[in-house]
């Protein structure tokens, strides 16, 4: 390959934007990973991983995944079913209140809890429990809270999306029901569920949030961690954990990858097609009834808490709690949380619309390279990512401003948003560039004129997601938050120290406000545009 | 007169060779088919003809010009993919008048009503006046491929190259759409290279065919000398040996049906 530019000009530009989006790739994420596990050289791995203190904390993270994922699949499973398999009506709606519980932090669902089954907490008072829901079960409880919808989408999008035919075959055959599952859908499912449970099981085993609220002395690695970087600044023994939590994180993409990959001969199918059966629609519908009520119960309990003086000694309404919280600065947090959440929705999705037409649209070897850099972070908890950050970054001009916080949430919450490009950008013509470039269109006016507005709903499924988990992050940013650019979502960990649940109750209401305003925005958006195209 | 001279013409993607020393002549307003199996190289010569790809070595010569390393859009020429390549997000109308106002490659510069008054005029062309505001994706293959050749043919190519247009059509549409072509093709007299792997479309619309195998072109003629004189054993099985099955299978069909009535 020469240098110049060739008849076909392709090879000078791209590739030196591939390159250019390599090295990027490199000091956003392999680097400062390189920097925090390097770390390790200077501690002593044997002793912490076999100390006594580890140990425990390793058994506890283990035990309580272990539960809380079964149940959260088992959960989301049943769920999915019910929708996915039924003739419920208001299925979009169903989906819509099932998912509610991704809009807030989950050290929120933490405290949703405690105010339900919590030592004072009003249900506890009602049935007698007076030591309440703290330690094992506990973080087994909110942990499911916190996962189960993610595991839930997963899994109604394959049941949603699984082709019909077989099942029609079989019913002409006249095989049993038992005989359908085992032959059917067991062998269709085996694959995706593994990714399911390894990303439910990743997604509890790294979470402080849940434990940290109500885990109580039952200390796991994600809270050892947090305290050991936070409290005692102890970055070698955090760098340990952090290394240790990437390990099923890591399992979980790869499995992820070798599953999509093969997964995705795409034949013509028929929707699976839902007979008429009274009786078990009723059932159905008494399932979700139930999950809807004990998935808005902690919410609804903290949106009431919110507005009490001082639980349970004064049960009088009062605005007194948000006069607090103002007091102590959330209006400027909510600024701050607004602004990250802002800036994140709309330069991720611009770097991750930029990377994904690289890897998708201008498929060379390196854009494999570029693709694989792409999803790394699918396999980063945040914990991990912020720790790295502190680390690599600390003598940077950008540590201890907003930057920084930009860089880590667009990083942190890449991937998803970036293989939906990649996915969708996949999908469009792919001769458009070429017509482009035989008519003298270039790729650009190509790009804008027709490439970006046949992907507006994936646009902007993209910026919801930047934002929404922007918003209620507390993962990544509490290591790299100064006083001054802390986001809101961290004021509930802060409240959680000081034992002001009522003014955590409110933080995690206007997160969860914000984040439902601006799911209708989007939802009003897509219309509008599903309209004009 | 030569419209096209393709002169030693290689290419290879990694280690193995697609094109060995390809040298071939199109003439003015001759519709030249390109005839294959597929992996044979038809592609990569079109996609090489309107500088999408690079060729290794060789020259291509447009009227006696040097073009080879001139970019696609200088070249004049206009390609219709099998996949139609339309702009889903724009209607039938905008399709062609997008086209017709960011062009650079055509000798005229069209301004945004003037587009529109051709643009509306060639979809005429192809009978598409009632689906102008739809979207393509409203439309059948069929019609989708006509947007596609309209869009073309508006900016006024001199040769206009077809990548199997229509394998993903349905045997009516390609029997109606194969007699259109040739019309619009009399009525502009563009020359057209059309590539297929469809003996049968090949020997139906040609001037001229020419058969490829794996790289090297096996003979150049007009259909009548083809069938009569095939260059060597493979013009004989890949081309006149299919031909013959399909005209038997087409006696053999007729003759059931004329006992069944």
């Amino acid at each position: 390959m020469t240098g110049t530019r060739t008849a076909a000009g392709k090879w000078v530009p791209s590739t030196a934007l591939k390159i250019l989006l390599c090295i990027f790739w490199l000091f956003a994420i392999i680097l400062p990973l390189i920097r925090m596990l390097s770390t390790m050289a200077t501690v002593n791995v044997a002793n912490i991983i076999t100390s006594a203190r580890f140990l425990r904390a390793l058994g506890h993270s283990l035990a309580v995944t272990a539960v809380a994922t079964i149940i959260s699949v088992g959960i989301a499973g049943l769920l999915a079913w019910c929708v996915s398999r039924t003739n419920l009506k208001h299925k979009a709606f169903l989906n819509t209140i099932l998912t509610i519980p991704m809009l807030i932090p989950s050290i929120s669902h933490g405290m949703g809890l405690i105010i339900v089954l919590g030592a004072n907490g009003w249900i506890s008072r009602i049935i007698g429990l007076n030591s309440g829901i703290y330690g094992f079960w506990g973080i087994v409880i909110g942990s499911v809270m916190y996962s189960f919808p993610v595991a839930y989408l997963m899994i109604y999008d394959v049941l949603h999306y699984e082709d019909g035919t077989p099942y029609e075959a079989a019913n002409v055959m006249g095989l049993s029901v038992k005989d359908k599952f085992f032959a059917i859908a067991l062998p269709y499912l085996r694959k995706p569920l593994i990714s399911v449970i390894f990303a439910t099981f990743t997604m509890v085993i790294t979470d402080y949030g849940v434990p940290l609220m109500v885990g109580g002395k039952y200390i796991t690695l994600p809270v050892m961690m947090y305290q050991d970087v936070i409290g005692m600044l102890d970055f070698g023994k955090g760098s340990v954990i952090g290394m240790i939590l990437l390990i099923p994180a890591v399992i979980a993409c790869i499995i992820d990858m070798a599953n999509r990959d093969k997964g995705n001969a795409n034949f013509v199918g028929k929707p699976y097609y839902v007979k008429i059966n009274k009786v078990r629609d009723h059932i159905a519908r008494a399932i979700c009834i139930i999950m809807i009520i004990l998935i808005l119960l902690p919410i609804g309990s903290f949106a009431v808490l919110g507005f009490i003086k001082k639980y349970p000694i004064d049960m009088t309404l009062s605005v007194q709690n948000i006069e607090q919280a103002v007091h102590m600065g959330a209006l400027k947090y909510l600024g701050n949380s607004l602004l990250i959440a802002v800036v994140v929705a709309v330069l991720g999705t611009a770097l991750a619309l930029f990377n994904a037409y690289m890897t998708a649209r201008n498929k060379t070897k390196l854009s494999y390279v570029l693709h694989l850099m792409s999803i790394t972070s699918l396999a980063i908890p945040g914990l991990v990512l912020g720790l790295s950050y502190v680390m690599f970054f600390k003598k940077s001009p950008i540590y201890g401003t907003f930057a920084i916080l930009f860089l880590v949430n667009s990083m942190h919450f890449f991937a998803s948003p970036y293989l939906m490009a990649y996915n969708t950008f996949g999908k469009i013509n792919e001769n458009l560039e070429d017509v482009g470039s035989t008519i003298g269109i270039s790729k650009w006016g190509i790009i804008k004129d027709v490439i970006l507005p046949q992907s507006s709903g994936t646009i902007l499924e993209m910026m919801g997601y930047f934002f929404v988990n922007s918003m209620m992050t507390i993962s990544a940013v509490s290591f790299l938050a100064s006083v001054s650019d802390k986001p809101l979502a961290l004021m509930i960990t802060q409240f959680e120290g000081q034992m002001q649940l009522e003014c955590a109750a409110f933080v995690s209401l206007i997160i969860l406000a914000v984040n439902i305003l601006l799911k209708v925005i989007l939802y009003a958006a897509k219309r509008g545009f599903s309209k004009i195209n | 007169m030569d419209k096209l001279e393709i002169r030693n013409l290689t290419k290879s993607f990694g280690h193995s060779e697609v094109l060995h020393d390809i040298s071939f002549t199109v003439r003015d307003g001759e519709f030249l088919s390109i005839l294959g199996p597929s992996g044979c190289g038809k592609t990569t010569i079109l996609r090489i003809l309107i500088g999408l790809e690079d060729a290794e070595s060789g020259t291509i010569l447009k009227d006696g010009v040097d073009i080879t390393k001139v970019p696609s859009a200088k070249r004049r020429m206009g390609i219709v993919f099998q996949n139609y390549a339309l702009f889903e997000n724009m209607t039938v109308l905008k399709n062609v008048q997008y086209a017709l106002v960011k062009s650079a490659s055509t000798k005229d510069t069209f301004d945004k009503e003037k587009a529109l008054e051709k643009a509306k005029e060639m979809l005429e062309l192809v009978g598409l006046s009632e689906h102008l505001d739809k979207k393509p994706r409203q439309l059948s293959g069929g019609q989708q491929q006509r947007v596609a050749i309209a869009r073309t043919l508006a900016l006024n190519p001199d040769v206009i190259l077809f990548d199997e247009p229509m394998s993903a059509l349905d045997v009516d549409t390609r029997l109606s759409l194969r007699s259109e072509l040739k019309e619009l093709q009399k009525r502009f007299g563009t020359t057209m290279i059309y590539i297929t792997h469809d003996q049968e479309e090949a020997f139906a619309m040609s001037d001229r065919i020419m058969v490829m195998e794996a790289g090297d072109i096996h003979q150049i003629d007009t259909p009548q000398n083809i069938v009569d004189h095939p260059a060597d054993d493979y013009v004989k099985k890949f081309v006149i040996n299919n031909i013959n099955t399909k005209i038997n299978s087409l006696i053999q069909f007729a003759r059931t049906e004329g006992q069944d009535s």
